[in-house]
Protein backbone atom coordinates (compact mmCIF):
# COMPACT_ATOMS: atom_id res chain seq x y z
CA UNK A 1 0.00 0.00 0.00
CA UNK A 2 1.33 3.38 -1.21
CA UNK A 3 1.40 6.14 1.54
CA UNK A 4 2.32 9.45 2.03
CA UNK A 5 3.37 11.86 4.73
CA UNK A 6 1.42 14.64 5.18
CA UNK A 7 1.52 17.87 7.76
CA UNK A 8 -1.67 19.78 8.97
CA UNK A 9 -1.82 23.34 9.25
CA UNK A 10 -1.30 23.28 12.87
CA UNK A 11 1.67 21.41 11.95
CA UNK A 12 1.14 17.50 12.81
CA UNK A 13 2.84 15.05 10.96
CA UNK A 14 0.99 12.13 9.90
CA UNK A 15 1.28 9.17 7.40
CA UNK A 16 -1.98 8.56 5.39
CA UNK A 17 -2.87 6.04 3.07
CA UNK A 18 -2.50 6.91 -0.36
CA UNK A 19 -5.49 7.36 -2.07
CA UNK A 20 -7.79 10.44 -3.07
CA UNK A 21 -10.70 8.83 -0.75
CA UNK A 22 -7.99 9.09 2.58
CA UNK A 23 -6.21 12.02 1.04
CA UNK A 24 -8.98 14.31 -0.11
CA UNK A 25 -10.44 15.69 3.26
CA UNK A 26 -6.73 16.28 4.31
CA UNK A 27 -5.94 18.06 1.37
CA UNK A 28 -9.19 20.34 1.12
CA UNK A 29 -8.31 21.07 4.87
CA UNK A 30 -5.21 22.57 3.76
CA UNK A 31 -2.78 19.60 4.39
CA UNK A 32 0.24 19.34 2.14
CA UNK A 33 2.72 16.57 1.61
CA UNK A 34 6.24 16.61 3.49
CA UNK A 35 9.01 14.39 3.31
CA UNK A 36 8.83 10.93 5.46
CA UNK A 37 10.86 11.92 8.44
CA UNK A 38 14.45 10.43 9.27
CA UNK A 39 14.39 7.14 10.32
CA UNK A 40 14.99 7.04 14.28
CA UNK A 41 18.33 4.78 14.19
CA UNK A 42 18.63 2.69 17.62
CA UNK A 43 20.99 4.28 19.92
CA UNK A 44 24.12 2.71 20.27
CA UNK A 45 25.59 0.94 23.10
CA UNK A 46 27.96 2.67 25.47
CA UNK A 47 31.55 1.94 25.16
CA UNK A 48 32.37 -0.95 27.82
CA UNK A 49 34.77 1.03 30.57
CA UNK A 50 38.33 -0.27 30.66
CA UNK A 51 38.78 -2.43 33.92
CA UNK B 1 12.11 31.64 -42.83
CA UNK B 2 10.77 28.40 -41.56
CA UNK B 3 8.11 26.70 -41.36
CA UNK B 4 5.90 26.59 -37.95
CA UNK B 5 5.95 22.65 -37.95
CA UNK B 6 10.31 22.66 -37.28
CA UNK B 7 9.28 24.67 -33.56
CA UNK B 8 9.99 22.56 -30.57
CA UNK B 9 8.58 22.63 -27.54
CA UNK B 10 9.88 21.48 -24.67
CA UNK B 11 8.96 22.23 -20.57
CA UNK B 12 9.74 21.07 -17.14
CA UNK B 13 7.50 19.00 -15.51
CA UNK B 14 9.33 19.60 -12.56
CA UNK B 15 8.81 22.89 -10.70
CA UNK B 16 10.91 25.71 -10.32
CA UNK B 17 12.41 26.65 -7.12
CA UNK B 18 11.56 29.78 -7.47
CA UNK B 19 9.72 31.96 -9.75
CA UNK B 20 12.98 34.03 -11.49
CA UNK B 21 14.80 30.47 -11.46
CA UNK B 22 14.86 28.03 -14.54
CA UNK B 23 14.67 24.48 -14.22
CA UNK B 24 17.15 22.28 -15.89
CA UNK B 25 16.97 19.85 -18.61
CA UNK B 26 16.58 16.64 -16.58
CA UNK B 27 13.36 17.61 -15.43
CA UNK B 28 12.13 18.56 -18.78
CA UNK B 29 9.83 16.69 -21.23
CA UNK B 30 9.65 17.22 -25.04
CA UNK B 31 5.70 17.60 -26.04
CA UNK B 32 4.19 17.95 -29.35
CA UNK B 33 1.26 20.94 -29.20
CA UNK B 34 -2.05 21.30 -31.67
CA UNK B 35 -1.50 25.29 -30.94
CA UNK B 36 0.28 26.25 -34.36
CA UNK B 37 1.87 29.49 -32.88
CA UNK B 38 4.80 29.85 -30.96
CA UNK B 39 4.82 31.79 -27.74
CA UNK B 40 4.74 35.48 -28.41
CA UNK B 41 7.03 37.83 -26.55
CA UNK B 42 5.64 41.56 -26.47
CA UNK B 43 7.66 44.28 -25.26
CA UNK B 44 5.98 47.64 -25.26
CA UNK B 45 7.19 51.08 -25.55
CA UNK B 46 5.46 54.31 -24.14
CA UNK B 47 5.54 57.83 -25.44
CA UNK B 48 5.23 61.61 -24.15
CA UNK B 49 2.69 62.25 -26.44
CA UNK B 50 0.65 63.45 -23.24
CA UNK B 51 2.57 65.45 -21.63
CA UNK B 52 2.47 69.24 -21.56
CA UNK B 53 5.47 71.90 -22.56
CA UNK B 54 6.66 70.53 -26.01
CA UNK B 55 4.59 73.18 -27.40
CA UNK B 56 2.38 70.21 -29.52
CA UNK B 57 0.66 67.04 -29.16
CA UNK B 58 2.95 64.84 -30.81
CA UNK B 59 5.32 62.68 -29.43
CA UNK B 60 8.75 63.13 -29.27
CA UNK B 61 10.35 59.88 -27.41
CA UNK B 62 10.04 56.78 -26.70
CA UNK B 63 10.53 54.79 -23.11
CA UNK B 64 10.55 51.30 -22.38
CA UNK B 65 7.25 50.32 -20.20
CA UNK B 66 7.03 46.50 -20.12
CA UNK B 67 6.72 42.71 -21.32
CA UNK B 68 3.03 41.90 -22.25
CA UNK B 69 2.87 38.81 -22.62
CA UNK B 70 -0.30 37.27 -24.00
CA UNK B 71 -1.61 33.91 -22.57
CA UNK B 72 -0.61 31.10 -23.91
CA UNK B 73 -2.12 27.60 -24.91
CA UNK B 74 -0.92 24.58 -24.84
CA UNK B 75 -3.37 22.78 -26.46
CA UNK B 76 -3.26 18.82 -26.33
CA UNK B 77 -4.95 15.09 -26.57
CA UNK B 78 -5.71 14.18 -23.15
CA UNK B 79 -3.32 11.63 -21.67
CA UNK B 80 -2.23 10.41 -18.30
CA UNK B 81 0.99 12.60 -18.09
CA UNK B 82 -0.47 15.66 -19.89
CA UNK B 83 -3.38 15.40 -17.39
CA UNK B 84 -0.85 15.39 -14.20
CA UNK B 85 1.18 18.13 -15.74
CA UNK B 86 -2.09 20.48 -15.81
CA UNK B 87 -3.92 19.44 -12.64
CA UNK B 88 -0.95 19.84 -10.32
CA UNK B 89 0.09 23.52 -11.45
CA UNK B 90 -2.90 24.35 -12.00
CA UNK B 91 -4.73 23.38 -8.78
CA UNK B 92 -1.33 23.79 -6.83
CA UNK B 93 -1.63 20.98 -3.38
CA UNK B 94 -0.34 17.98 -4.80
CA UNK B 95 0.31 14.91 -3.34
CA UNK B 96 2.30 12.35 -5.04
CA UNK B 97 2.80 8.61 -4.03
CA UNK B 98 4.40 5.30 -5.56
CA UNK B 99 7.54 3.98 -5.52
CA UNK B 100 7.82 2.85 -8.99
CA UNK B 101 5.33 3.31 -11.34
CA UNK B 102 2.48 3.87 -11.87
CA UNK B 103 2.72 6.98 -9.77
CA UNK B 104 -0.65 8.55 -8.24
CA UNK B 105 -0.83 11.99 -8.16
CA UNK B 106 -4.33 13.66 -6.27
CA UNK B 107 -4.26 17.28 -6.45
CA UNK B 108 -7.31 19.38 -4.57
CA UNK B 109 -7.12 23.69 -5.63
CA UNK B 110 -4.91 24.83 -2.52
CA UNK B 111 -5.91 26.70 0.17
CA UNK B 112 -4.30 30.53 0.42
CA UNK B 113 -4.42 30.25 3.95
CA UNK B 114 -2.16 27.02 4.20
CA UNK B 115 -0.45 26.72 0.89
CA UNK B 116 3.54 27.52 1.56
CA UNK B 117 3.77 29.70 -1.48
CA UNK B 118 0.87 32.08 -0.51
CA UNK B 119 -1.47 32.56 -3.43
CA UNK B 120 1.17 31.63 -5.64
CA UNK B 121 0.89 28.53 -7.71
CA UNK B 122 3.97 25.73 -8.04
CA UNK B 123 5.90 27.25 -11.62
CA UNK B 124 7.61 25.92 -14.68
CA UNK B 125 9.93 26.87 -17.54
CA UNK B 126 8.99 26.52 -21.23
CA UNK B 127 11.59 26.23 -23.95
CA UNK B 128 10.74 26.83 -27.58
CA UNK B 129 13.42 26.43 -30.44
CA UNK B 130 13.47 26.67 -33.99
CA UNK B 131 16.49 25.21 -35.36
CA UNK B 132 18.27 25.42 -32.44
CA UNK B 133 22.57 26.37 -32.58
CA UNK B 134 24.38 28.43 -34.41
CA UNK B 135 21.76 30.06 -36.50
CA UNK B 136 18.98 29.61 -34.55
CA UNK B 137 15.75 30.95 -35.92
CA UNK B 138 13.79 30.87 -32.10
CA UNK B 139 15.81 29.39 -29.21
CA UNK B 140 14.61 30.60 -25.86
CA UNK B 141 13.54 29.57 -22.45
CA UNK B 142 10.54 31.46 -20.65
CA UNK B 143 10.93 31.37 -17.19
CA UNK B 144 8.05 31.64 -14.48
CA UNK B 145 5.42 30.20 -16.37
CA UNK B 146 2.04 29.37 -14.71
CA UNK B 147 -0.92 27.22 -16.11
CA UNK B 148 -4.20 29.90 -15.62
CA UNK B 149 -6.59 27.71 -16.79
CA UNK B 150 -7.52 24.37 -18.52
CA UNK B 151 -10.48 22.91 -20.82
CA UNK B 152 -11.70 19.52 -21.05
CA UNK B 153 -13.69 18.66 -23.83
CA UNK B 154 -14.94 15.57 -24.20
CA UNK B 155 -17.37 14.37 -26.91
CA UNK B 156 -19.30 11.51 -28.83
CA UNK B 157 -16.58 11.03 -31.89
CA UNK B 158 -14.22 8.46 -32.78
CA UNK B 159 -10.10 9.11 -32.34
CA UNK B 160 -8.09 11.07 -30.25
CA UNK B 161 -10.06 14.57 -30.92
CA UNK B 162 -12.38 13.17 -28.40
CA UNK B 163 -10.93 14.09 -25.02
CA UNK B 164 -9.04 17.22 -25.00
CA UNK B 165 -6.74 18.77 -22.68
CA UNK B 166 -5.93 22.67 -23.05
CA UNK B 167 -4.00 24.76 -20.74
CA UNK B 168 -3.78 28.29 -20.92
CA UNK B 169 -0.14 29.39 -19.58
CA UNK B 170 1.35 32.84 -18.78
CA UNK B 171 4.92 33.98 -18.36
CA UNK B 172 5.96 36.95 -16.14
CA UNK B 173 8.56 37.83 -19.47
CA UNK B 174 12.12 36.85 -18.23
CA UNK B 175 13.35 34.83 -20.70
CA UNK B 176 17.19 34.10 -21.72
CA UNK B 177 18.18 33.27 -25.34
CA UNK B 178 19.52 31.31 -26.25
CA UNK B 179 18.24 28.76 -24.25
CA UNK B 180 21.54 26.41 -23.92
CA UNK B 181 18.90 23.85 -23.70
CA UNK B 182 19.41 20.51 -25.41
CA UNK B 183 15.39 19.40 -25.92
CA UNK B 184 15.39 16.18 -25.28
CA UNK B 185 13.55 13.32 -27.53
CA UNK B 186 10.05 13.36 -27.42
CA UNK B 187 8.16 12.19 -24.22
CA UNK B 188 5.89 8.80 -24.69
CA UNK B 189 2.25 9.91 -23.92
CA UNK B 190 -0.11 7.30 -22.79
CA UNK B 191 -3.08 9.17 -24.59
CA UNK B 192 -7.07 8.39 -23.52
CA UNK B 193 -10.02 9.16 -25.84
CA UNK B 194 -13.58 8.81 -24.98
CA UNK B 195 -13.64 5.51 -25.52
CA UNK B 196 -11.75 4.71 -22.19
CA UNK B 197 -13.98 6.64 -19.89
CA UNK B 198 -15.40 4.00 -17.69
CA UNK B 199 -17.12 6.07 -15.20
CA UNK B 200 -19.38 9.18 -15.77
CA UNK B 201 -21.94 9.67 -13.04
CA UNK B 202 -22.92 13.41 -12.95
CA UNK B 203 -25.36 14.35 -10.12
CA UNK B 204 -26.79 10.84 -9.70
CA UNK B 205 -27.30 9.82 -12.95
CA UNK B 206 -24.90 7.31 -14.58
CA UNK B 207 -24.47 8.00 -18.36
CA UNK B 208 -22.48 4.88 -19.07
CA UNK B 209 -24.72 2.28 -18.48
CA UNK B 210 -28.39 1.57 -17.20
CA UNK B 211 -31.26 3.79 -18.31
CA UNK B 212 -29.51 6.93 -19.48
CA UNK B 213 -26.52 5.12 -21.17
CA UNK B 214 -27.32 6.96 -24.63
CA UNK B 215 -27.91 9.57 -23.61
CA UNK B 216 -24.59 11.52 -23.22
CA UNK B 217 -24.02 13.89 -26.08
CA UNK B 218 -20.84 16.32 -24.47
CA UNK B 219 -19.27 17.67 -21.53
CA UNK B 220 -16.85 20.38 -20.71
CA UNK B 221 -14.69 21.03 -17.70
CA UNK B 222 -13.05 24.04 -17.02
CA UNK B 223 -11.29 25.53 -14.46
CA UNK B 224 -9.78 29.24 -14.30
CA UNK B 225 -7.22 30.76 -11.61
CA UNK B 226 -7.83 34.28 -12.89
CA UNK B 227 -4.79 35.29 -12.01
CA UNK B 228 -4.06 38.72 -11.04
CA UNK B 229 -1.30 41.30 -12.79
CA UNK B 230 1.99 40.80 -11.03
CA UNK B 231 3.91 43.75 -11.80
CA UNK B 232 4.84 45.53 -8.91
CA UNK B 233 7.93 47.24 -7.12
CA UNK B 234 10.59 45.38 -7.38
CA UNK B 235 9.29 42.88 -9.82
CA UNK B 236 12.04 43.21 -12.43
CA UNK B 237 12.83 43.73 -15.24
CA UNK B 238 14.40 42.37 -18.49
CA UNK B 239 15.69 44.01 -21.43
CA UNK B 240 15.21 47.35 -19.13
CA UNK B 241 11.48 46.47 -19.51
CA UNK B 242 9.48 45.74 -16.15
CA UNK B 243 8.26 42.06 -15.75
CA UNK B 244 5.95 40.35 -13.41
CA UNK B 245 7.36 38.64 -10.74
CA UNK B 246 4.21 36.67 -9.06
CA UNK B 247 1.17 34.97 -10.16
CA UNK B 248 -1.44 35.02 -7.65
CA UNK B 249 -4.72 33.27 -7.90
CA UNK B 250 -8.24 35.70 -7.44
CA UNK B 251 -11.70 34.35 -7.51
CA UNK B 252 -10.95 31.25 -9.15
CA UNK B 253 -14.01 29.17 -10.84
CA UNK B 254 -14.53 25.73 -11.89
CA UNK B 255 -17.12 25.13 -14.68
CA UNK B 256 -19.34 22.09 -16.45
CA UNK B 257 -21.36 21.98 -19.40
CA UNK B 258 -23.14 18.75 -20.18
CA UNK B 259 -25.16 18.17 -23.55
CA UNK B 260 -27.23 15.27 -23.45
CA UNK B 261 -30.22 13.51 -25.42
CA UNK B 262 -33.63 13.69 -24.23
CA UNK B 263 -36.04 10.85 -23.24
CA UNK B 264 -38.75 9.99 -21.54
CA UNK B 265 -37.77 9.59 -18.14
CA UNK B 266 -35.06 12.33 -18.04
CA UNK B 267 -34.08 13.45 -14.52
CA UNK B 268 -32.29 16.63 -15.21
CA UNK B 269 -34.90 18.95 -15.13
CA UNK B 270 -36.24 17.42 -12.26
CA UNK B 271 -32.83 17.67 -10.10
CA UNK B 272 -32.75 21.09 -11.27
CA UNK B 273 -35.60 21.76 -9.90
CA UNK B 274 -35.57 20.08 -6.63
CA UNK B 275 -32.02 21.73 -6.24
CA UNK B 276 -30.51 17.98 -6.17
CA UNK B 277 -26.70 17.89 -5.23
CA UNK B 278 -24.32 15.12 -5.50
CA UNK B 279 -20.94 14.09 -6.61
CA UNK B 280 -20.20 14.14 -10.27
CA UNK B 281 -17.26 11.75 -11.61
CA UNK B 282 -15.96 11.40 -14.98
CA UNK B 283 -12.89 8.41 -15.35
CA UNK B 284 -10.50 7.58 -18.49
CA UNK B 285 -8.61 4.28 -17.74
CA UNK B 286 -6.40 3.39 -20.60
CA UNK B 287 -4.92 0.40 -18.27
CA UNK B 288 -4.14 -0.37 -15.25
CA UNK B 289 -0.73 2.22 -15.07
CA UNK B 290 -2.41 5.33 -16.72
CA UNK B 291 -6.11 6.50 -15.74
CA UNK B 292 -7.40 10.17 -14.79
CA UNK B 293 -10.48 10.91 -12.44
CA UNK B 294 -11.79 14.30 -11.93
CA UNK B 295 -14.46 14.36 -9.07
CA UNK B 296 -16.43 17.59 -8.53
CA UNK B 297 -17.43 17.49 -4.72
CA UNK B 298 -20.58 18.74 -5.02
CA UNK B 299 -22.66 19.98 -7.85
CA UNK B 300 -26.17 20.95 -8.71
CA UNK B 301 -27.68 22.50 -12.14
CA UNK B 302 -27.52 26.02 -12.50
CA UNK B 303 -29.22 25.55 -16.46
CA UNK B 304 -30.78 23.63 -18.05
CA UNK B 305 -31.84 24.37 -21.58
CA UNK B 306 -33.67 22.50 -24.05
CA UNK B 307 -31.99 22.50 -27.46
CA UNK B 308 -31.39 19.99 -30.28
CA UNK B 309 -27.80 18.45 -31.38
CA UNK B 310 -27.70 17.49 -34.80
CA UNK B 311 -30.82 16.81 -35.31
CA UNK B 312 -31.64 15.04 -32.01
CA UNK B 313 -33.38 16.76 -28.56
CA UNK B 314 -31.18 17.63 -26.02
CA UNK B 315 -30.50 18.95 -22.52
CA UNK B 316 -28.06 22.01 -22.34
CA UNK B 317 -27.27 21.90 -18.75
CA UNK B 318 -25.07 24.14 -16.65
CA UNK B 319 -23.88 22.60 -13.75
CA UNK B 320 -23.37 24.97 -10.70
CA UNK B 321 -19.95 23.08 -8.68
CA UNK B 322 -20.68 23.70 -4.27
CA UNK B 323 -17.76 24.06 -2.39
CA UNK B 324 -18.54 20.56 0.08
CA UNK B 325 -17.33 21.09 3.58
CA UNK B 326 -15.53 18.22 4.10
CA UNK B 327 -14.45 17.52 0.88
CA UNK B 328 -13.53 20.88 -0.49
CA UNK B 329 -14.83 21.51 -4.10
CA UNK B 330 -12.55 19.29 -6.95
CA UNK B 331 -10.33 16.11 -6.73
CA UNK B 332 -8.43 15.20 -9.69
CA UNK B 333 -6.71 11.46 -9.29
CA UNK B 334 -3.91 10.36 -12.18
CA UNK B 335 -2.02 7.52 -12.42
CA UNK B 336 0.83 8.00 -14.90
CA UNK B 337 4.06 6.50 -15.38
CA UNK B 338 5.68 9.68 -14.91
CA UNK B 339 7.20 10.79 -11.79
CA UNK B 340 8.65 13.90 -10.58
CA UNK B 341 5.59 15.76 -12.14
CA UNK B 342 5.54 19.46 -10.12
CA UNK B 343 8.04 18.12 -7.45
Amino acid sequence: MNTAWMRSPKGEVREVEGTAAALTPLMAAGWHQVPPPPEETPAAPAPQEKK
Amino acid sequence: MANIQELLNCWSYGKQTAIGAAQTVGNMWRQTNLNTKPWAKVPVNEDDAAEIGKGHEFATQLFKSHYNMPAYEISKYLSSEWAAFVMAFSLGNVTLTGSTAPYTYVCVPALGATNTTGLELPYFSFVQQIRPGGSSILDEILIGCAVKSWKLAVKNSPGRASAMLSAECVTTGQYTSPSTITVPAASLLHEMNAGTISALTINGTNYLSGGSAAQFVSLDMSYDNNFRPGFFPGSGSQDGYQIQGRFEWGDRTLGMQLVVRVQHGSGEYAALIALTTGASTITFTRDSGNSLELQIQKQGFKVAELTNTDGIVTLSITGEQLYDPTNGLLTATILTPQTGICQ
